[in-house]
């Protein structure tokens, strides 16, 4: 659910990335935060472990610009992605407008990007929320892996009914980062539309 | 989706900043804000004499995962959620009143500001707050939002290539 400040004249919405564990979500956020010029961007905040893994959240507030006068700001959020922080994903969600998975091409990871969308299915039930009502679209993230599995290969496990916007992604390269970000963008926006 | 986390419009949000101001100036604290759990601000107010703040974002974000955080420890312990939820540096503290489900009041004080006058005084704004709030009939505005523009915008942020 967006938050709508009337007095600010500001549109706020959460994007969430999620995946597992060392899938590139906190990569995603450090290449946006070095695309995006000053003005249009806030402080970016990790807190990672000692080996700059993800431990609670990175956060990352964009301003979009204007619609109708209001300000449209995305806060970008990602999760810790190993498995035991299932307590830490849960709370990020908490709120969600949009979501971007971003899953791994390594092929020892395709359980575990499986595993992961099972999470996210779960975790937003807690909020009696479902993937069929957030708006999210999938991230096909290190293609430039040697063995990289076939892209379609992924989304035959994670979307076999082939309904949700995929993107092949190298975001250490910059490569299919802003993409991910704008098409969930443009459904959260459409979904905002739809019921104003 | 367009639910607010907090009936904050014309009267009902000038009523809520100045007690937020009343709160400041009477606590001799730095900064009030209220925000939601989500971790956006909704509003803010600072006493005329304190430094600028530090970024707004980060600073809701960090409070309303932290306060989160803090619920879901309280849970595992079998209570509720925490009654107190105050941090103390060697300058500077922050302490949290909930705002009914969805937003906290949050207090910003430094070592000139007695903790226990900044408890006495928040726990009382956020009363008078929640009661200002519940009280209020005022409609949200409406607002109207159209694709095209949405799109457009889209386009000069992130190019037009999708």
């Amino acid at each position: 659910m967006s938050t709508i400040n009337f007095s600010a004249r500001e549109i706020n919405f959460k994007i969430v990335y999620y995946g597992p564990g060392l899938s590139g979500k906190t990569t995603n956020i450090k290449k946006i935060y070095e695309q995006v010029p000053g003005e249009a961007k806030g402080e970016m905040v990790s807190l990672a472990t000692e080996d700059e893994r993800t431990l609670f959240f990175d956060f990352l507030p964009l301003d979009l610009g204007s619609v109708n006068g209001f300000k449209t700001r995305f806060h970008l959020y990602t999760v810790p992605g190993q498995v035991f922080y299932n307590s830490s994903r849960k709370l990020i969600l908490r709120g969600v407008d949009g979501i971007v998975f971003v899953a791994d091409s390594d092929p020892s990871r395709l359980r575990a990007n499986a595993e992961s969308l099972r999470n996210l299915r779960e975790n937003l039930k807690e909020y009696n929320l479902s993937l069929d009502e957030i708006p999210y679209v999938i991230q096909l993230n290190k293609r430039d892996l040697p063995n990289a599995l076939p892209s379609e290969m992924v989304r035959q496990v994670l979307d076999p009914t082939g309904k949700v916007q995929t993107y092949d992604a190298i975001a250490s390269q910059f490569v299919g980062v802003f993409e991910p970000l704008k098409g969930v963008s443009k459904l959260v926006l459409e979904k905002l539309a739809q019921t104003t | 989706m367009l639910e607010p986390s907090l009936q904050l419009y014309g009267s009902t949000y000038d009523e809520v900043n100045s007690m937020l101001d009343e709160l400041i100036s009477k606590s001799h604290a730095r900064y009030a804000m209220i925000i939601d759990l989500k971790g956006f601000v909704l509003l803010h107010n600072k006493a005329l004499w304190a430094p600028k703040p530090p970024s707004l974002d980060s600073l809701a974000s960090l409070v309303a995962s932290n306060y989160s955080a803090n619920t879901a420890i309280a849970k595992l312990l079998g209570e509720d959620g925490f009654k107190e939820m105050v941090q103390q540096g060697e300058e500077i503290g922050t302490y949290l009143e909930e705002l009914g489900e969805h937003a906290i009041l949050v207090t910003i004080f430094d070592k000139s500001a007695a903790l226990g006058r900044v408890k006495l005084f928040t726990k009382k704004a956020a009363e008078d707050i929640r009661e200002v709030i519940d009280k209020s009939t005022e409609q949200a505005p409406q607002l109207t939002f159209d694709s095209g523009s949405t799109s457009a915008l889209l386009d000069s942020f992130f190019g037009d290539n999708e």
